[in-house]
């Protein structure tokens, strides 16, 4: 009996949880007869899928179209101009240094960008040379003068007859030369 | 066209191709490829290269190969006298570099010879393999081991112990 109606308000609730659906209200829920599954017929599409289903690719894609431009964007330019230069302006020929000609430092070169790059920017190693010796001529002059320093210090201090290393003495004048200046004092 | 190499140097082997004794009727397939190559790869490029080249000599530029001057040796410097130290060291280092593109070059020529000669390049090189066995003898008791801080000092002091070493040897 109790029973009875657990089963009759389980079956209430079923129709309320879901009222739309046919075949379900509280009359035929416990009377319905269960549909078989093996005898019915299956309906196969034709097999080629038309909505894959895969993670976006929306980032990635947009990140190497973004690396491509800005790549290109200077790459293009610096290969055109790199292949202009060696179309049309080829490459310099090696030759013998003529009688009484000093070439240009940036003439020792061959390809023409290095050659522009080495007169526009580069200073000529000769410069550099002559920099380096002059660097190193100041200092051999100044530690020169150091070690001739220290050698007069070191004299003066010995002899003691230059014009370094006094000592401050009393002045002659005030000394009072009073008690010895006879001999029965 | 660039110029050629130094043909002394490097000589061509001596020419193996035999007699044409055709017997046949048949075309030689060997003729008729090197004619498709010529037409269709050496033809095309050459043409564009000399297109190329008289375009680019209107524009020819030079370039030269700077000649130093030879300045006092590490030995002929006086004492304390820095500056002829560092033309020194400069002559020095130049003077590596050198040496070291001449064992390049030397060894360029042995590895020539066994490319020409093939299995019996022990036999028909033994000019190049000494020449190339002399020149390193020598680079090595000269630079061997002094490093990537080497410096005329340093390559000096190698000499004395190498003199020092010959005067022992010799007294001994």
């Amino acid at each position: 009996m109790v029973g009875m109606s657990v089963l009759r308000s389980a079956a209430a609730f079923a129709a309320r949880l879901s009222p739309l659906r046919s075949g379900n209200t509280a009359a035929n829920l416990l009377t319905r007869t269960v549909p078989r599954t093996d005898k019915v017929a299956v309906r196969w599409s034709h097999g080629k899928k038309t909505f894959v289903i895969k993670p976006s690719e929306y980032y990635d894609k947009r990140f190497l179209r973004l690396l491509q431009y800005y790549i290109l964007l200077t790459g293009v330019p610096v290969a055109v101009v790199i292949t202009f230069v060696n179309v049309f302006i080829g490459e310099a020929e090696l030759a013998e240094i003529p009688e009484d000609y000093e070439p240009e430092y940036w003439e020792y070169y061959k390809h023409p960008i290095t050659r522009w790059v080495a007169r526009n920017f580069c200073d000529s190693p000769v410069k550099n040379y002559e920099k380096a010796m002059a660097a190193i001529h100041i200092e051999k002059e100044k530690a020169d003068m150091r070690l001739q320093h220290q050698e007069v210090r070191r004299q003066m201090r010995m002899t003691g007859d230059g014009p370094w290393f006094h000592l401050n003495t009393v002045d002659k004048e005030l000394i009072d030369n009073s008690p010895k200046s006879t001999p029965d004092n | 066209m660039p110029s050629d190499y130094d043909k002394g140097a490097y000589p061509e082997p001596p020419r193996q191709t035999p007699v044409v004794d055709k017997q046949t009727s048949l075309p030689n397939p060997a003729l008729i490829l090197s004619k498709l190559f010529y037409y269709s790869v050496d033809l095309p490029v050459t043409t564009f290269r000399e297109a190329i080249d008289s375009i680019r000599d209107k524009n020819r530029a030079v370039y030269y190969h700077q000649k130093f001057r030879r300045v006092p040796d590490l030995t002929e410097c006086h004492k304390g006298d820095y500056v002829c130290y560092y033309e020194a060291e400069m002559q020095w280092r130049r003077d590596y570099k050198i040496d070291q593109e001449i064992v390049k070059v030397i060894q360029e020529r042995m590895r020539a010879c066994q490319q020409r000669e093939g299995a019996s390049y022990q036999q028909n090189c033994t000019k190049e393999i000494e020449q190339f066995n002399e020149v390193t003898r020598n680079f090595q008791s000269r630079y061997e081991d002094l490093g990537a801080y080497a410096s005329a000092r340093k390559c000096l002091m190698k000499q004395k112990e190498r003199m020092m070493a010959e005067a022992q040897a010799q007294s001994a």
